[in-house]
């Protein structure tokens, strides 16, 4: 009779429960009703918020609607054809490029510069971090509608600051006057974009190996160009995340232009999105099926626009580097 | 290859079931049931955030204790009504009752009771003749309305001291010299607040261009680019470009946020008000001193009020009239209606409610002048676009570089081809 130690039990034993656990499935595949008992949940939310409103969104494009909702048709093509010929197009889209550019590379080179310093450690490090947390904690609407306040030409802050401090002698109509409008509005969307996109680039930050920047210093490299050839490929990542995240949330944005722009009649300073809106609800069409397929269209905008930066980015290169 | 191909064909019928789904849904609902509803749903505007669901929820005790139908009440601020009832229609949800400021679109469309359906007799007789022609619609009386407000000239009487004038002005020269004489007082005073930018400039145009001798529209015809009008907007251009008496930008300057403002920080000599403002300036403003007067005259006649009046408008839905009937006959009983305009600081639709408001002092300037008032054209559908246009592109008509002529011409064309 041999001694049988524990260790070789466990040895012979183990290799036979894998091979019934094989035989049973082999692993990572389950049945049609198993994964569907998983998948449930999330499939009916994704159905009941992604596919359905897509869904009714495409056909609201194709109908033909009274300006009280009443859905008079089919549409056809018509409700593309006047969004496509509308005579305010032009100016919108020039606008949204320049929203979507100006707000991201702003939020962008702030928030890197950011990162650097909240990265590292000083007095008070904890108290700036929350003050940077704060705009992004704050309702959109309501920052908006502070910054409408603090924007006004009568009572506003700002102006009231730039008087006393001799900076200029009457105050500026940041919200009326066209050349103002456009600039403080970016300067909103760029305040309310830089906590998200400076703590992702904090993470990314801190993910950078520390042995790299030693290795950098033994080599005699000075601080900047520690920083352009180690710092900023190894953040690549992060400001690819950053730069698609902030275009499509900067492109779908819609309190800020639509509180700072509230009192400005025409389509001067609207986005995509807040002329599809006024689209809707406020223009003389009053047109939910033109509408419709003004979103539609911005849909597919955001979708070429993150291509087109991803392919300019050499993507896929960058993610079989990391 | 063969699975994608597959798997496109189960999207593509689903996508194509799901279009007929949705296409369905937003048709009107069908009438299959018949007998009397439970309950009636009940959509109105939030006039102000504390009076308005006061009422109305009082209102609904009584409407439930009397009839035993069930009522559900939305109160729904007036920035997100439009939206949120032009989904209600297209959904299919209809409301009972609707209070709207528009509401011909929806008779046109053939959605509406006519007072002969559902407005005691009575009732009808009650309300002030210029009120029942608004609300009339292709000869029958569609539009109920639930109260109205008169302008008025605003100004302020400190700083009309201040500048040395005595009166109101009568007519535009007066009216001219006197804001050029407040805006000289320096220390950020303007003469006259102007509110054209998109919020309700459908309101300071149609003021200005009734005091002008001018209309929207004269009997069946539209005469938005007549000559009276062209002078009238003119003139409103210029009070902010050549004269310089308005606050800066007055294209771009709402009502509520801007010149009432204005006005009740005493910044701005005068404002076209209405009764809440003057209700805010009793209340919460209380060292801006003012007065009332009728607006001043471009053509010499007499002053002309404008008017505004909003609907209570009710679907037909199978089974409701009863409910809706009873409805109106709560709402229209002296005791309610008044109620509800006191609280809210607006005039009364009823001849009744004028005898009982008379004995109040304040509103004196514009109870006189209620049954003769002007209103906008808010029987014709195409108003519903018309004042759109007014009040997106107004403030562009008005900038210095604007042409009113050209904005004039453009809503006529609009109005005549009804699009």
């Amino acid at each position: 009779m041999t001694v049988v130690t524990p260790g070789q039990d466990a040895e012979r034993i183990q290799p036979r429960r894998r091979r019934v656990f094989k035989h049973r499935r082999s692993p990572g595949t389950a049945t049609i009703g198993e994964a569907l008992l998983w998948l449930g949940p999330a499939l009916i939310l994704i159905i009941g918020v992604v596919i359905y409103p897509a869904i009714t969104l495409v056909a609201t494009s194709f109908n033909k609607y009274s300006i009280i909702g009443l859905r008079i048709g089919p549409a056809g093509f018509s409700n593309y054809v006047n969004f496509l010929t509308s005579p305010d197009l032009g100016q919108v889209v020039w606008n949204t490029v320049i929203w979507v550019g100006a707000v991201v590379a702003l939020t962008i080179l702030i928030s890197l510069a950011l990162a650097q310093f909240l990265s590292k450690e000083f007095f008070g490090r904890r108290f700036v971090r929350w003050a940077v947390i704060v705009p992004w904690a704050a309702a959109l609407v309501i920052s908006s509608q502070l910054f409408r306040l603090m924007f006004d030409y009568y009572h506003g802050i700002i102006n009231q600051a730039l008087i006393d401090l001799g900076v200029i002698h009457k105050p500026i109509d940041f919200l009326g006057d066209p050349h103002w409008t456009m600039p403080s509005m970016i300067a909103v969307g760029v305040f309310v974009s830089i906590p998200f996109t400076a703590y992702l680039f904090v993470a990314g930050l801190n993910a950078i190996p520390s042995d790299v920047y030693e290795a950098a210093r033994i080599d005699g490299s000075s601080g900047w160009q520690t920083y352009r050839q180690i710092t900023l490929p190894l953040l690549r990542p992060a400001i690819l995340i950053g730069v698609v995240l902030n275009m499509i949330y900067v492109f779908n944005s819609f309190p800020i232009n639509w509180i700072l722009n509230g009192s400005n009649p025409g389509f001067g300073n609207d986005t995509l999105i807040t002329y599809m809106y006024k689209l809707a609800f406020k223009s003389a069409a009053h047109d939910v099926g033109e509408s419709a397929a003004a979103g539609i269209f911005n849909v597919i905008i955001i979708l070429i626009a993150v291509g087109i930066y991803l392919r300019f980015v050499n993507w896929r290169e960058s993610e079989k580097q990391s | 290859m063969k699975k994608q191909l597959r798997w496109g064909a189960i999207v593509a019928t689903a996508t194509l079931a799901s279009l007929l789904l949705a296409s369905c849904g937003a048709s009107a609902p069908s009438s299959s049931s018949t007998g009397s509803v439970k309950s009636i749903k009940v959509v109105i505007a939030a006039y102000s955030k504390d009076n308005t669901p006061k009422f109305w929820n009082a209102f609904k005790a009584k409407y439930e204790k009397q009839t035993g139908i069930k009522l559900n009440l939305q109160i729904i601020d007036w920035n997100d009504l439009d939206q949120q009832s032009s989904t209600m229609v297209q959904s299919g949800a209809l409301p009972d009752i609707l209070n709207e400021n528009a509401y011909a679109s929806y008779a046109a469309s053939g959605l509406l009771y006519n007072s002969d359906q559902v407005l005691p007799a009575a009732t009808k007789a009650d309300i002030i003749p210029a009120f029942v022609k608004s609300g009339t619609y292709k000869g029958k009386f569609y539009g109920m309305p639930d109260l109205s407000s008169a302008r008025a000239l605003f100004y302020n009487t400190d700083l009309f001291k201040k500048a040395g004038i005595t009166a109101a002005p009568t007519s535009w020269d007066e009216f001219v010299a006197d804001a050029k004489k407040v805006t000289a007082l320096g220390g950020g005073t303007v003469g006259y607040a102007q509110p054209l930018g998109p919020e309700e400039a459908q309101a300071e145009l149609a003021i200005w261009l009734f005091n002008n001798g001018g209309s929207f529209k004269t009997g069946q015809t539209w005469t938005i680019n007549s000559a009276a009008n062209v002078k009238t907007l003119e003139f409103m251009k210029s009070l902010s470009v050549t004269d310089k008496v308005t606050q800066n930008n007055p294209g771009h300057t709402n009502r509520t946020d801007g010149a009432f403002s204005l006005f009740e920080q005493g910044k701005a000599g005068m404002v076209v008000g209405f009764s809440p403002l003057q209700a805010g300036l009793d209340t919460q403003y209380k060292n801006v001193k003012y007065a009332i007067a009728p607006m001043p005259s471009g053509d010499g006649a007499a002053p002309q009020t404008y008017g505004v009046t909003d609907y209570l408008m009710s679907f037909k839905k199978p089974g409701n009239e009863a409910a809706v009937k009873a409805f109106y006959k709560l709402y229209y009983s002296p005791s309610e209606i008044n109620t509800w305009i006191k609280a809210e600081g607006f005039l009364p639709v009823t001849t009744s409610g004028l005898k009982l408001f008379s004995s109040d002092p304040k509103l004196k300037v514009y109870l006189d002048t209620l049954p003769n008032i002007h209103l906008t054209p808010t029987d014709d559908p195409e108003w519903d676009k018309i004042a759109l246009t007014i009040k997106q592109n107004i403030g562009l008509a008005v900038a210095p570089n604007g042409d009113p002529k050209k904005f004039l011409d453009d809503l006529q064309a609009q109005a005549v081809a009804g699009k």
